[in-house]
C-alpha cells in the first residue's frame, strides 16, 4: 500500500501469519512494539520512528473481535490511542491512581442490538390514573 | 410638491404644458394642497431672493482630470517586461502545467497520510467535548447537587432537571435528562458546574441507530461517568493547572 521495501521488512519482522491477520483488518503492514493489552484481548502497538511510520499513524488498536468497533477500546486506552496521553495506562501513575474503586466495567455501544440504550422516567409520575373505590351497599361510607 | 415648487420657480416664461396657467393659479394650487402658512417665502416673490444663498461655487472648469494628476499613479510597471500575452502563454500554457503535474507526481510516490480509523485515531484535545457524563465524588457519592446552573446555560435548552431532598435531607436530582439531539457540544454546562459534575467526556463514538436512544437520562449519564471516570480525572489533572 505504501511502498513495497516497507511492506517486505514490515512482513518479515511481524511474520507471515501475523501479516495475512493484518491485511484482513488494517489492510496494511505494520510492525511495532506491543504496548499493551486490554482486558478484552485488544492488543495496541506503538511504532515512534518516523521513517517507518508517518506520524498520527504511529499508534494502532488489533481488535480482538472479528466484529471490531471503535467504541470497544476501554477509555483508559481510549486517552492512550488518541494520543490525549503520552503513556500508556499500565505506566500512567495518574490514570492508576484516579481510577476509583467503584469503576464500573466498560461495555461498547450497543446501538442496533437489544442492549440498546432505551430511554425512561426516572421521577415519579406527576399523575397517575384514577382508582375507582366502589363500596359495598349495606356498609357505611365512613 | 416638488413640482409644483419647481414650477413657481421657473415662472410662467417657461411656457411648457403649462403654458396658460398663470403664477397666481399656481400659487393657489400650491395654497391648496401645502398645510403650510400662506406666509410662505417660497410664495411671496419679494423674499424670492432668500432661496439662493450667496456661495461662490469652486467647480474645476474645463480643465480634465487623469490619473496622471494623482500621486503616485504615474508610473507603469508594466512598461519595461513582457507583455500579458507573453505571460499567459509561457506561464498557463506550459510550465504551470507542468509544476502541476509535478505535485501531484511527488505525492504519489510519498507516504498517504490516511488515518485507518477504527485501527489507528487522530488526535484529540483533552478539552476535547463529546459525550456527556455525571461524576461521582471518590467516595462514590454523586456529584450533582441540583443546582440547576446548567440547565440555565444551555443555550440549546437540552438539560431538564427536577430534584427533590433525599431521605438524609440532601438535594439531589431525580430527573437529569439531556437530549443529545438538541445538544450543541458547546461546553457551557461543564463550565457552569460548581461541582465538576457534569463534563464531556473524550467519547466520541456514541453514534446510535434511533433518536430515542439519544435522550440521554440520569442513569446512563451516571454509568457513563462511572465507567470513564479515569478517563475522565485524568484529563482534568492534566487540565487543572489552566482553569
Amino acid at each position: 500500500m505504501v511502498s513495497l521495501a516497507r511492506t517486505i521488512r514490515n512482513i518479515r519482522r511481524v511474520g507471515l501469519r501475523e501479516w495475512w491477520r493484518q491485511m484482513q483488518y488494517i489492510g496494511d503492514a505494520k510492525s511495532g512494539r506491543l504496548v499493551g493489552t486490554d482486558q478484552f484481548g485488544n492488543r495496541y502497538f506503538e511504532n515512534t520512528n518516523p521513517e517507518e511510520e508517518v506520524p498520527g499513524r504511529h499508534r494502532w488498536v488489533d481488535y480482538a473481535q472479528h466484529e471490531y468497533n471503535a467504541t470497544q477500546v476501554p477509555p483508559e486506552w481510549h486517552s492512550w490511542i488518541h494520543h490525549i496521553r503520552k503513556d500508556p495506562p499500565t505506566q500512567d501513575p495518574v490514570m492508576q491512581n484516579l481510577s476509583p474503586p467503584w469503576k464500573a466495567p466498560w461495555i461498547e455501544n450497543l446501538t442496533g442490538t437489544r442492549g440498546a440504550f432505551k430511554t425512561y422516567n426516572t421521577t415519579k409520575p406527576k399523575y397517575e390514573a384514577w382508582e375507582p373505590k366502589a363500596i359495598p351497599r349495606g356498609q357505611s361510607s365512613s | 410638491m416638488s413640482f409644483v415648487r419647481a414650477l413657481v420657480a421657473a415662472g410662467p416664461s417657461t411656457g411648457l404644458a403649462a403654458g396658460r396657467i398663470t403664477a397666481s393659479r399656481l400659487a393657489l394650487a400650491y395654497r391648496w394642497h401645502s398645510t403650510q402658512s400662506p406666509r410662505d417665502p417660497l410664495l411671496t416673490t419679494e423674499h424670492k431672493e432668500h432661496l439662493i444663498p450667496e456661495v461662490q461655487v469652486r467647480s474645476p472648469g474645463a480643465r480634465i482630470y487623469t490619473a496622471a494628476d494623482e500621486p503616485g499613479k504615474d508610473f507603469d510597471p508594466y512598461k519595461d517586461g513582457p507583455s500579458a500575452v507573453d505571460k499567459a502563454v509561457h506561464l498557463f500554457f506550459f510550465t504551470e502545467i507542468i509544476r502541476g503535474m509535478w505535485i501531484v507526481l511527488e505525492q504519489f510516490f510519498r507516504p498517504p497520510y490516511t488515518i485507518m480509523y477504527p485501527f489507528e485515531k487522530g488526535p484529540l484535545s483533552p478539552r476535547f467535548r463529546g459525550e456527556h457524563a455525571l461524576r461521582r465524588y471518590p467516595s462514590g457519592e454523586e456529584r450533582c447537587i441540583a443546582c440547576k446552573l446548567c440547565e440555565a446555560i444551555c443555550p440549546a435548552q437540552a438539560i431538564t432537571i427536577e430534584s427533590e431532598a433525599r431521605l438524609d435531607g440532601s438535594r439531589r436530582t431525580t430527573r437529569y435528562d439531556i437530549d443529545m439531539t438538541k445538544c450543541i457540544y458547546c461546553g457551557f454546562c461543564q463550565e457552569a458546574c460548581p461541582v465538576d459534575a457534569i463534563v464531556e467526556t473524550q467519547n466520541q463514538e456514541f453514534s446510535t441507530e434511533t433518536r430515542e436512544e439519544l435522550l440521554y437520562n440520569k442513569e446512563k449519564l451516571l454509568a457513563n461517568g462511572d465507567r470513564a471516570e479515569a478517563e475522565i480525572a485524568a484529563n482534568l489533572q492534566a487540565d487543572h493547572v489552566y482553569r
